[in-house]
């Protein structure tokens, strides 16, 4: 299983980017990490590049909002990302905001997962449930 | 300059001998071959040196010309296209795969296809649409650099196709070396397929090399001969094109490659060969009329022959060069330009600008462009030394 992660925008936490390609290597994924100060179409292209199945997006400092409404029109101009499993997680709100208020948001952006201030290992045990009831895995 | 060796340059316009007593520079009579033309202007020169004693490099082809395919932006065009510019390569097209049938078919025979995309644990990248887009492309080579789970297919597919390793790794970083090899190897080919060329190696025992390649190879040197502050950029005018080599510390790129520095070939940049190109640029750029009031003169001086004509020639070039690796021009390269520190000029531009000219069109780029008071040192390689440390570091 094939996840291409990174930490979106102008956001350089690097420390929280490598612990979650460590977690994701510790549970067996092939992780292709983009590092920190990544934009969208990176994201996209590298999961063109890779063909992978997961594309999970980072952010701690609360730009992740701005970039998000991009994301639906950019991932319409690719013709072969139709199962891509889309992911976001970490501070997702500059300022605060529970998340009954921003997952509806990000859903609208086009996330099949939304995991803000959620435990890192919790939000990847999802991600594995949520993997398996669609038989990705 | 070496004592022992008679090096020469063939350019497209003129060509350079640097021996012992010093170095001459002819205009080339274009009703003669190359070597015909050489023997008749320095025969007595070139007789006084054994074969093996003779080096000599060429720019006179201008290069090859590339269209690569590739499936994203960021990494398989973006690396393709790195390493192409690196190899002396003009690319004439990109095209990103998905979108192939949009694309229309260039007319021209294009030298080399490159074609690219994937990490090689992905595969079934390429299908009917890359071999229906081919079969109406005229070209000459066809190299495939992507994923390794699709080069079975495409060999089978497509004449002729050269594979070699993916220049994309498994953490998607980029791998030049093969195919930079395979494209130096090419240019090199059709350098000494040129009959003209061919014919030079009567005189000498030793490779003929691209001029830019060893000069960029002998970047790292420079400061040997010149008191040069890193980073700097080299400018080097020709009569067909402009070539400009830089450090890579002025590239907000996160290519990381072994290479310390890069180097672009504008196949429409010179003064002689490309002239009309070269103005036809020059009269799209909306701050040339400003350049040309600034330099007191009007547009009539592109309809002159004259030495002042060629003077204000080779100011727009460094204009116009300045202004596409700026962020003004949007190109495949925008450099850090208020990071130079020096700015080394070289080629015939040496022997028709004098210093105060040269600083004259930087100060006005850095101030309309730039809106700064930057100024990057000048430095001229006034005797061609760096053509002449290029050559004889790369004559082993």
């Amino acid at each position: 299983m094939k996840v291409v992660t990174g930490v979106v925008g102008n956001d350089i936490h690097v420390v929280a980017n490598r612990l979650i390609e460590l977690s994701l290597n510790a549970r067996g994924f092939e992780v292709f990490n983009l590092g920190v100060n990544t934009y969208l179409e990176e994201f996209f292209d590298a999961a063109v590049e890779t063909n992978a199945d997961v594309l999970l997006i980072s952010s701690l400092n609360g730009e992740a909002e701005g970039w998000s409404r991009e994301v639906k029109l950019l991932r319409s101009k690719y013709k072969t990302l139709d199962k891509l499993v889309m992911v976001i997680g970490g501070n997702l709100v500059v300022g605060t905001a529970d998340a009954e208020t921003i997952v509806p948001k990000y859903k609208k952006y086009g996330f099949d997962l939304i995991f803000h201030q959620v435990d890192l290992n919790t939000g990847l045990d999802t991600l594995e449930e949520y993997l398996k009831e669609r038989k990705i895995v | 300059m070496s004592s022992e060796k008679l090096l020469i340059d063939v350019g497209s316009t003129y060509f350079k001998v640097s021996s012992a007593s010093g170095i001459e520079q002819h205009f080339r009579d274009f009703n003669k071959e190359i070597l015909d033309d050489l023997t008749y202007k320095c025969g007595e020169t070139i007789h006084a040196y054994k074969k093996e004693d003779i080096y000599i490099c060429s720019s006179a082809n201008g290069g090859l010309s590339t269209l690569i395919i590739g499936i994203t932006d960021s990494f398989s065009l973006k690396f393709a296209t790195n390493i192409a510019f690196n190899s002396g390569i003009n690319i004439i097209d990109k095209v990103i795969y998905q979108n192939i049938e949009d694309y229309s078919i260039p007319s021209d025979l294009i030298d080399v296809v490159i074609v690219v995309g994937g990490i090689d644990s992905a595969s079934n990248i390429f299908g009917e649409p890359l071999l229906s887009y081919l079969d109406k492309l005229k070209y000459s080579n066809i190299v495939y650099v992507g994923s390794e789970q699709d080069a079975p297919k495409l060999q089978e597919n497509i004449e002729n196709l050269v594979v070699l390793p993916n220049i994309i790794d498994n953490r998607l970083h980029i791998v030049e070396e093969n195919l930079k090899e395979y494209l130096t190897n090419l240019y090199q080919l059709d350098i000494e397929g040129k009959e003209d060329i061919k014919n030079l190696y009567t005189i000498t025992s030793n490779q003929i090399y691209s001029t830019p390649y060893i000069v960029n190879q002998t970047l790292p040197f420079i400061d040997t001969k010149f008191t040069v502050v890193n980073p700097f950029i080299l400018i080097d005018i020709g009569g067909a094109t402009t070539d400009i080599h830089y450090s890579k510390d002025l590239v907000d790129d996160n290519i990381v490659t072994t290479n310390e520095y890069d180097r672009l070939v504008f196949k429409k940049l010179g003064v002689y060969k490309s002239k009309e190109s070269l103005i036809f640029t020059a009269k799209n750029n909306e701050f040339v009329y400003e350049l040309l009031t600034h330099l007191k003169v009007t547009e009539n001086i592109f309809e002159e022959q004259s030495e002042k004509a060629l003077q204000v020639l080779m100011q727009l070039a460094i204009f116009l060069v300045l202004c596409k690796m700026s962020h003004y021009k949007q190109a495949y390269i925008n450099l850090k330009l208020l990071s130079i520190n020096s700015i080394v000029l070289t080629g015939g531009i040496t022997k028709v600008l004098a210093d105060s000219e040269i600083e004259d069109i930087i100060t006005f780029f850095y101030k309309k462009i730039l809106n700064s008071n930057h100024k990057p040192s000048v430095v001229m390689d006034h005797n061609y030394d760096i053509w002449t440390l290029a050559i004889i570091n790369n004559k082993g």
